[in-house]
């Protein structure tokens, strides 16, 4: 999650050693269950939404936002970190996002097409986030600021800032694998063909790690 | 495909279809100025080539590829309106009649493609496009007088 600013996760980390060494060391959770208890806190807080008591949601979509930092923390301080875990958290949070997304939407605070767009916009962006590490952050958290700003206005502002944030995401890929084609030089006419040859040192790792 | 061409085929458009205002700075963006992301490669092209026309390069980006689709799609509800997807998919459908390789769905899939009418020059071709826009584009603007 935090990738793209390694001193907040590390600072995070230090803030939040105490609950997670109390989940992980005496009530022996794993990275997993807490990522699954994050998600259930998450479905609560939506069926919540739904019925109208939104204040009492957001409160539950807090909770829920960290148990979702503390499975992190947990995986990181006590190294359980794997790529099924990673996997899980990334669907887990997505998912999350959207039953929060859908039950405004219920609720009738959000139009169902402007629930479905932040939803594309979010799924999209998490298709290239990883090999982009460009991820603004502005998902369900911006619903906070609902107290202040219409909720049709946030959903809107997470649409179009995960849409950004995925165009830009893709121009970055793109420009690495530029320099992979450049770096091939020759006939340029036919290196892009070439050049997909090489894949990024990462995306082997993850490959051979699997295997 | 060369700039003025794509503008030849945007205008058509434009005509064609009777936009006004923002509908036309809506062709216009996705018909014409997708190809902006040759500016933000030509550092790139600057470095491995220099001030020389290879030809070939690659210099696209997912920005003017059919992946890109997956964001003006949602963009074109968001804003309910089709001419965004309309004239990007001109734009795209008048750069694969050009021969050079192209990663329509990178990253996502690795397939290359030189696209389609393989079999005529890539000058043939443009200039057939450009006398045909013309044509379409002065038969339009007289039409409407």
């Amino acid at each position: 999650m935090y990738e793209f600013a390694p001193v907040l996760g590390t600072a995070l980390d230090r803030i939040v050693r105490p609950v997670a060494r109390l989940l992980h060391v005496t009530l022996g959770l794993s990275p997993s269950q807490v990522t699954w208890a994050s998600f259930g806190v998450s479905v609560m807080a939506a069926g919540t939404i739904a019925t109208g008591r939104v204040e009492l949601g957001l409160v539950l979509m807090a909770v829920g936002q960290l148990l979702d930092v503390l499975d992190g923390a947990i995986a990181r301080l006590y190294d359980l970190r794997s790529d099924a875990g990673h996997r899980l958290d990334t669907r887990l949070d997505r998912a999350s996002e959207i039953v929060i997304f859908v039950a405004f939407a219920v609720a009738g605070l959000v139009p169902p097409l402007l629930v479905a767009l932040a939803s594309v916009a979010v799924l999209l962006l998490t298709t290239v986030v990883d090999r982009s590490k460009l991820d603004p952050g502005c998902k369900r958290f911006a619903l906070y600021f609902g107290i202040w700003f219409p909720y049709p206005a946030l959903c809107t502002l997470i649409f179009a800032v995960n849409l950004l944030a995925y165009v830009v995401g893709l121009l970055v890929i793109d420009c690495r694998f530029q320099l992979r084609m450049d770096a091939l030089d020759g006939d340029l006419d036919t290196v892009a063909s070439r050049a997909l040859g090489r894949e990024p040192p990462a995306l082997l790792d993850r490959r051979r790690t699997a295997a | 495909m060369k700039i003025f061409t794509h503008a030849l085929a945007t205008q058509a458009g434009v005509q064609a279809l009777h936009l006004h205002g923002y509908e036309i700075a809506l062709a216009y963006a996705f018909g014409v100025a997708v190809d902006v992301d040759h500016l933000l490669k030509a550092p790139f092209y600057l470095r491995a080539v220099g001030l020389v026309d290879r030809r070939g390069y690659y210099w696209r980006s997912s920005l003017q590829e059919p992946v890109a689709l997956l964001w003006i799609v949602p963009l074109c509800f968001y804003l309910g309106t089709f001419i965004p997807v309309l004239f990007f998919c001109v734009h795209v459908a008048m750069d694969y009649s050009v021969s050079f390789e192209k990663l329509p769905f990178y990253p996502y899939t690795h397939t290359v493609t030189r696209g389609w009418l393989l079999g005529m020059t890539d000058n043939r071709k443009e200039l057939i496009l450009f006398v045909v826009l013309l044509c379409t584009n002065l038969l339009l603007y007289l039409g409407r007088r």
